[in-house]
């Protein structure tokens, strides 16, 4: 699938001020919505995780095999070994959202200052840049991920989040660098570099502002795919060994055989939780991309 | 034609860039780790039980594998075997070399993802193009949007495990791993292409249907901004009729921005598809990286992402010199402005 936003829409786009970028969203439902239903991951996620204490994480600290129960510990089931569905849940949606929130802020700030870069001044920096874009574009980036962490056995969930992120910049800054080609050749852009504008000034002042939504857009792209790639990092053994995320805990599942023993459980519990993060995650997408192309939003 | 051989050049150092770099991490990144790249065989004696005269074994695979010298000339030695297509040999199956164990690899991967990226890519795209073209003429057909978007939006190796629990659990229609019955020859028999194509309906049920809902999406929407056009006017106002303008006009217009897509999405078909080979245990590059994780066979990790990378660039390429030709609006110098 090519998971990428088309983002060739250069239609001319209004100046976008904060106060309004705030009040569309805020009445856009689909961004609401999956907001809410992030936030609320996240939060009672870290309310249930800090209610049971980290004891709770240990192996045998209930009856093994058990299935989906009425309260406590035991209110999703327990795996072969003991430990609680519920407690590795409460510490995999904050990693998970963790290795999002790290690759797509590392991808989008690097991509979107090598894009600006590119497209603004052009020349032989844009000509380096674009073959460097052009190259990380073409690698299946997963294979490369593959390697490294087979190398680095053993890593964090931020190293690997830093990792996942290191390969995510292309994307935002071919899209970034196509935007910043088409806006520079508007007149407001024309008459700020007349009245004697730096370059970093038009790139701040000018550029910016209308980028930002549209980067908001991209940043959940980016989130998106990095806890998908993490996921499959996981699923394939190569994540974190120490940390739970929600891929960790499919892997585990999976490599104790959940499936045949139908405990269904044990690898659809977090399937769901990936499924509903994913969904949430799409919402707040579209309703940036809303904000970003006002022509989408007569359309919806 | 100046701008054409530019373009060309252009490409060439974007191809011939991406393998470099390519080699060149595949070669340094076994050897940032802090210790002895070694110490995977170490490990695997260890974990065998057998630690006697494990010095001198080591001692003897450093030269036999030039680790005694210096990165440089390492390096140089490494490119010089490459070139040759010499990948080295497997740690975990010693006697098999790399290239052996790919090439009993590649036929089920390249099958499989021939296969399914074909009914994909049809049915996708003949679907999405009906829906696109009726529009809010049948609400039928418009029902499978939503079902689309959900398809895309999951990620590959989900729809796998619930399938995979579904039908080969649940309702045991189907054999639920591997390629074919353990224990059959492979042959050329009616009987033995039929185990085959049972073992690889699961796998390739979930990967069509993922991709589906992202060429049902894409045809969907160019069919929808084609109908707009200036031709399609002209068409109806000839009064040509309606399956002709829809097949000769709007589908066949669309057909080209989206095998466009096709050929840029081939990195991401193949990496989803070594996660869903690794679920089956379907016997393929996925797999086969899968159990060189487990057994820390690092030349056959390098060996199959080299492959595979080299594979990805080579069609790159082949397609960016290609699109021009097929499709005269898109100009040689166009992908610089990109």
């Amino acid at each position: 699938m090519a998971g990428a936003i088309p983002f060739d829409e250069l239609a001319p786009r209004p100046i976008v001020e904060a106060h309004t970028v705030g009040h569309i969203l805020s009445t856009n439902r689909k961004f609401v919505v999956g907001s809410v239903i992030f936030v609320g991951l996240l939060l009672s996620a870290l309310a249930i995780g800090r209610a049971l204490g980290p004891e709770a994480l240990r192996t045998g600290i209930v009856p093994a095999k058990q299935g989906v129960g009425t309260a406590g510990l035991l209110l999703l089931g327990s795996t072969t070994l003991g430990q609680s569905i519920l407690a590795q849940l409460t510490q995999a949606i904050p990693n998970s959202m963790m290795v999002g929130l790290v690759a797509a802020t590392i991808g989008t700030l690097v991509g979107g200052l090598l894009g600006l870069l590119s497209g603004y001044f052009g020349g032989k920096v844009d000509a380096v840049l674009r073959v460097l874009i052009d190259v990380f574009l073409a690698v299946p980036s997963l294979l490369f991920l593959i390697l490294i962490a087979a190398v680095l056995r053993g890593l964090g969930v931020p190293a690997i989040a830093a990792i996942i992120g290191a390969f995510a910049w292309a994307w935002p800054a071919r899209a970034v660098r196509a935007q910043v080609l088409s806006l520079k050749e508007r007149p407001f852009v024309q008459v700020g570099m007349l009245s004697g504008l730096s370059g970093i000034e038009i790139v701040w002042g000018e550029l910016m502002p209308l980028l930002l939504p549209w980067l908001g857009a991209n940043f959940i792209n980016a989130f998106i795919s990095a806890v998908l790639t993490e996921s499959g990092l996981s699923i394939l053994g190569l994540g974190s060994q120490r940390d739970m995320t929600l891929g960790q805990m499919i892997f585990w599942a999976l490599n104790y055989g959940a499936l045949l023993q139908n405990m269904w459980w044990w690898w659809f519990i977090p399937v769901l939780t990936l499924i509903v993060l994913f969904l949430a995650l799409y919402l707040v997408h579209l309703g940036l991309d809303e904000v970003a192309n006002p022509r989408l939003r007569t359309q919806a | 034609m100046a701008t054409f051989w530019r373009y060309v050049l252009e490409r060439l150092i974007i191809c011939v860039a991406t393998v470099a770099i390519s080699v060149t991490v595949v070669f340094f990144a076994p050897r940032m780790v802090p210790g002895d790249p070694l110490g995977a065989i170490t490990i695997k004696l260890a974990q065998m039980g057998g630690n006697r005269g494990a010095d001198a074994l080591i001692a003897a695979y450093k030269i036999r594998f030039g680790l005694d010298k210096s990165m440089g000339e390492q390096y140089v030695a490494y490119l010089r075997q490459l070139a040759q297509g010499d990948l080295g040999y497997s740690i975990s199956s010693f006697p098999s070399t790399v290239g052996d164990l790919l090439a009993q690899a590649i036929p089920w991967t390249i099958g499989l993802m021939l296969v399914t990226t074909l009914i994909s890519w049809t049915l996708g795209s003949i679907l999405g193009g009906l829906v696109g073209w009726t529009g809010a003429r049948s609400p039928a057909l418009q029902a499978l949007v939503p079902v689309a978007l959900v398809l895309y939006t999951i990620p590959y190796y989900i729809l796998a495990i619930v399938l995979s629990f579904l039908l080969a659990y649940v309702f045991p229609l189907l054999p639920r791993t591997g390629a074919f019955t353990l224990g059959t020859q492979p042959t050329l028999t009616l009987g033995f292409a039929l185990d085959v194509a049972q073992h690889a309906a699961l796998p390739a049920l979930s990967i069509v249907l993922v991709s589906l809902g992202w060429w049902f999406l894409s045809m969907r929407s160019l069919v929808v901004s084609i109908k707009g056009e200036d031709f399609m006017t002209w068409a109806e106002a000839k009064g040509l009729p309606r399956p002709r303008i829809f097949w000769g006009y709007a589908f066949r217009n669309a057909l080209l921005p989206q095998a466009t897509g096709l050929a840029l999405s081939l990195g991401h078909i193949i990496g989803g598809q070594l996660v869903t080979e690794t679920i089956f245990g379907y016997p393929g590059l996925g797999y086969l990286i899968f159990n060189s994780i487990k057994s820390l066979d690092f030349p056959v990790i390098q060996g199959s992402i080299l492959l595979i990378i080299l594979s990805v660039a080579i069609i790159n390429f082949v397609m960016d010199l290609v699109y021009p030709l097929i499709d005269p609006r898109i100009r040689y110098g166009a992908a610089g402005r990109a």
